[in-house]
């Protein structure tokens, strides 16, 4: 009798339980409505706090900045607070700042991977340009409502220095409230927007 | 006995046993095609370079140089073509070459050591760190400068990029690979390519590049066809918005193939119309077939003693004295004509035309039996050729040709007027003229060494070369200067030092070559101990304590940067060419790090080729006698140079021979003048009309050249005869025949779109055309004496 009703309870568990089609049709509705929901957005402004915990330094470092966006490919990242750095990226040219002269530097994204990499993953995140994630990351749904994405570098794309991307989408799913970079061994960013603004016109002068 | 008299007597002595002397013919024929079917062909151009001395050697080292037997594909998108899309048809195409006719095939270093390959570097500094280095950090590295890149190592840590960079500067927080990255840069054997997203990428983000090796030889001309075929279906996977070109010597080799299949026909087509109105306006009867078929029957027994003497065969070589052997058919025309031409017996009439036939198939023996000395192969087995199918020929001609051929009854008229004394001096006045015309323009023949020049070059393979150019820097043309060594170490030490001083007498950053990143074991032990002495020194300790200082200010933690400390004090690893190929640059070790059949390795320095990099390149070469200086321009002076002298040696030879040889025929002095005229009329022409037009002497107008000697002085001969009464009135139209089937033949080749085909048919045109007015006119303008 026990070993029936095991059998039964069994057989219920393996029917009700998700399959891997399921999950993977659950992901993929969720990232085509994030994606729809991108597509509605034409510039985007957002103040962050960017907290990194790295055993490089003795403590946590802070920082506070701001990010811009503007379709189709301009964007603006820059720290304003301990220190003055940032780039812009124009479609394939760039400028960025940094050091103490306050002097800006023109540069080419293919001549530079490395910038080339970091603008990539700035525009497809802002724009939901997952089939282009899907080609770095392993994309998998952690939460729904509001979504969650923990993503993992497939070969080649920091493979040997990233652990894992968490990614916490804002409860109406039109822009990121909060990233989490892990690296592999222990260090990680958590980097959180606020203050977001859509839609709102910006000025030729950030780009 | 005289010569006459033997053929006069042999010709008597077959007369009762056609049977058996065509019978014994035929055996030999049958024999020499066995002998061909067994010969080994080489379709190589190799034949037609020197295989021995330093020309030779620059050719195989030039083979050996980076790209020259490589296939290159450059993809191009559109001005708005993503750089996704670019990279997607790199792999798409990458994947669609079909891997028997491609099987290597690199688009960029994999992506495995791009990540490996900087923290490696970085482990490097102790062993690469020159004493110049040490001197520049020494200056460079003051309080302030340690302050501000340590500032920007932490402004890079905060960055969106600080997790790519964090390990290299805990391992580098100062920035010292920057000393590694430039020296990185003489890696580069692609000038205007950089790395992006693991592929190689134009400066512009354009185009990529595609660098593939392959089984099928630049030489193999049906290889060629199907690599360029499968290319063509491989391509095909690319989107619309991509285009994709291959340039490699083959794309050279298949349209050289095609061009010359389409001029066979049309020079084919053109010189059969112009045997066949010959036949029509001179001989007319169907016997004189046969003496078209006398170098037919040749050719083969010609071949088989080429390949009973040499192991291999240049096919070239074999075609083009097939072709040559075309001559042969003048001496089947003597004797029809000279059958032809008067009432007495067959016998007396072959005696008397065998002197200046066998004198004329001498001397153009001769002629070619100078080629025996060059220093190229193909030339040596095509004066084995033309020799003994000339030999072959004439004794066809003289004593079986007689027995095929009917004795005519009419005497033959001139093929001219009288050149009375009317009109010698128009004649002679008009041949002076064009004399000292042709000799002054003599002077301005220049000589072409390139073999590409000899070559089809169509003028869409030429574009593409140039937009490859334009695009990806000169990535086929530098020069190449090879240090040899006993082993990989000797031959990188060679190269580290000759490196070292061109870089003193030359931009640097125009070098490409191993000695900055690979410099021998001795020279890394030299700059690890240097390197331990400087950081231990006052300097070391002085830049280090700015750091501690700046560290600290920062908030890094106290053993942030433990392996940049332990790297300034501890063993370190030395770069050798594995660990290079282990990292992703195998093609670029392998393509400056040569090994030799010969068991020695050569380290190759490119230097762009223009003509202050090669002054100075020679400069420096002078304390260097192991290293070896090539390059396409080189090759070129070097090649021009042979043929120049193998010019001037063959034509003043074989111009001695003759001389000897119509000097004993003749041994009048203005007999041995005369039957010169031809033959001196010829070349002045030739090479007038070569230097008034600017077309420059190549390999292929010497051989032709050699060829107007051989027949003009043949004219002379049979003129000279004929003006002395020796041989019958019929010699004239002999010679205007045969100078008109030797245009037929080779004037055709005029037509001819390849270049090689097309000069042999200039300088025949040229030579041949004017010897034969010469012959008709001239020498009976000049020497008068007539039989009675």
């Amino acid at each position: 009798m026990i070993r029936r009703l095991l059998s039964v309870l069994l057989l219920l568990a393996l029917t009700l339980r998700p399959g891997p089609d399921a999950w993977a049709s659950s992901l993929d509705e969720v990232l085509a409505e994030l994606r729809r929901l991108a597509s509605t957005v034409q510039t985007l402004s957002s103040e962050f706090h960017q907290e990194k915990y790295l055993a490089l330094f003795k403590d946590m470092l802070p920082a506070e900045g701001r990010f811009h966006y503007r379709r189709p490919d301009s964007l603006r990242w820059e720290l304003t607070s301990p220190i003055t750095t940032g780039f812009v990226i124009q479609g394939k040219r760039g400028r960025r700042w940094g050091d103490d002269s306050g002097r800006e530097e023109s540069f080419d994204i293919a001549r530079q991977p490395l910038m080339g990499i970091v603008a990539g993953q700035l525009l497809a995140w802002t724009q939901a340009d997952f089939e282009r994630l899907r080609r770095d990351f392993e994309i998998f749904l952690e939460n729904r409502t509001p979504v969650v994405l923990r993503l993992v570098p497939k070969k080649g794309m920091g493979d040997g220095f990233l652990e894992r991307l968490l990614v916490f989408f804002a409860p109406d799913g039109r822009h990121v409230l909060r990233i989490e970079v892990h690296e592999q061994g222990g260090d990680f960013t958590r980097i959180t927007f606020h203050d977001t603004r859509i839609n709102e016109p910006l000025g030729d002068h950030l780009f | 006995m005289d010569i006459s008299n033997l053929i006069s007597r042999l010709y008597r002595y077959w007369e009762g046993r056609r049977r058996l002397l065509l019978t014994v013919v035929i055996l030999f024929l049958v024999a020499g095609a066995l002998g061909f079917l067994t010969l080994r062909m080489q379709e190589n151009i190799a034949a037609m370079l020197p295989d021995s001395g330093p020309v030779a050697e620059t050719f195989y080292l030039l083979e050996k140089a980076p790209f020259a037997r490589k296939v290159v594909i450059s993809i191009e998108g559109k001005e708005d073509t993503p750089q996704a899309v670019l990279v997607d048809g790199v792999e798409r195409l990458t994947a669609a070459l079909d891997p028997a006719l491609f099987p290597v095939v690199i688009n960029g270093p994999d992506g495995d050591s791009q990540q490996t390959l900087l923290p490696w570097l970085v482990s490097l500094l102790p062993s690469l760190t020159t004493e110049e280095d040490l001197r520049f950090l020494r200056e460079e590295l003051h309080g302030e400068e340690v302050s501000r890149r340590l500032a920007e190592s932490y402004r890079q840590l905060l960055g969106p990029e600080g997790w790519a960079l964090k390990g290299i500067i805990r391992q580098d927080p100062l920035g010292l690979h920057r000393l590694l990255l430039r020296k990185l840069r003489s890696f580069n054997l692609v000038p205007e390519a950089r790395f992006v997203a693991g592929h190689l990428l134009s400066k512009d983000g354009q185009s990529a590049l595609i660098i593939a090796e392959t089984p099928v030889a630049i030489t193999d001309s049906a290889g060629a066809e199907r690599l360029l075929a499968a290319f063509v279906d491989a391509r095909s996977v690319l989107p619309e918005t991509l285009t994709a070109t291959l340039v490699s010597g083959h794309r050279y080799t298949a349209a050289n193939a095609r061009t010359i299949r389409g001029d066979l026909w049309l020079v084919l087509g053109c010189s059969i119309l112009a045997l066949a109105a010959i036949f029509v306006f001179f001989l007319r009867r169907p016997p004189a077939i046969y003496v078209f078929l006398v170098p037919l029957s040749v050719v083969c027994l010609a071949a088989a003693v080429v390949g009973a003497v040499y192991r291999e065969v240049s096919a070239v070589t074999i075609g083009f004295g097939a072709v040559l052997l075309g001559i042969s058919v003048d001496y089947g025309l003597h004797v029809y004509f000279a059958l032809n031409s008067g009432a007495e017996s067959p016998a007396a009439l072959v005696g008397k035309v065998a002197r200046p036939v066998l004198f004329g198939a001498l001397t153009t023996i001769s002629a070619f039996a100078v080629l025996l000395f060059s220093d190229l192969p193909g030339q040596r087995q095509l004066a084995l050729f033309a020799v003994t199918g000339i030999t072959a020929a004439v004794l066809l001609a003289l004593v079986v040709l007689p027995h095929l051929l009917p004795r005519g009854e009419k005497t033959a008229s001139s093929v001219r007027r009288k050149t009375g004394g009317g009109a010698r001096f128009p004649v002679l006045a008009l041949w002076v003229g064009l004399l000292v015309l042709a000799g002054w323009q003599v002077p301005k023949v220049t000589v072409d060494g390139e073999l590409a020049g000899m070559g089809m070059i169509p003028s869409e393979l030429a574009a593409d070369e140039g937009r490859l150019r334009r695009t990806w820097g000169d990535v086929r043309g530098r020069a190449v200067i090879w240090s040899l060594g006993a082993d990989a170490d000797g031959a990188l030490a060679a190269g580290h030092r000759l490196y070292q001083r061109l870089a003193m007498a030359v931009e640097e950053q125009d070098l490409v070559g191993l000695a900055p990143l690979l410099p021998p074991l001795a020279v890394q032990e030299n700059n690890q101990r240097r390197w331990r002495r400087f950081w231990a020194g006052e300097d070391g300790d002085r830049i280090l304590s700015a750091l501690d200082r700046q560290a600290e200010a920062l908030g890094f933690a106290p053993q942030a940067f433990a392996p940049f400390i332990e790297r300034t004090r501890g063993p370190s690893p030395l770069a050798t060419p594995e660990a290079f190929r282990a990292r992703g640059l195998r093609e670029v070790v392998d393509a400056l790090l040569v090994s030799l059949p010969d068991g020695r390795f050569g380290a190759l320095t490119l230097i762009p080729e223009t003509k202050a990099y090669l002054a100075a390149a020679h400069q420096v070469l002078t304390d260097f006698p192991e290293s070896r200086l090539v390059s396409q321009g080189y090759f070129r002076t070097a090649m021009g140079a042979a043929i120049q002298n193998d010019f001037v040696r063959f034509i003043g030879f074989a111009g001695v021979v003759v001389v000897i040889l119509v000097t004993i025929l003749f041994r009048r002095p203005a007999k041995v003048c005369a039957s010169l005229i031809p033959v001196a009329t010829g070349l002045l022409v030739m090479l007038g009309v070569m230097g008034f037009c600017a077309w420059p002497l190549n390999l292929f107008n010497v051989i032709a050249a050699i060829l107007v000697i051989g027949l003009g002085v043949d004219y002379g001969i049979f003129m000279v005869c004929r003006q002395g009464g020796e041989i019958a009135q019929a010699t004239e139209q002999a010679v205007l025949v045969s100078g008109l089937t030797t245009l037929a033949g080779f004037g055709a080749l005029v037509v001819a779109r390849h270049p090689a085909l097309h000069s042999i048919g200039v300088t025949v045109l040229l030579g041949i055309g004017s010897a034969i007015p010469a012959a008709l006119y001239v020498i009976p303008a000049l020497y008068r004496k007539r039989a009675p």
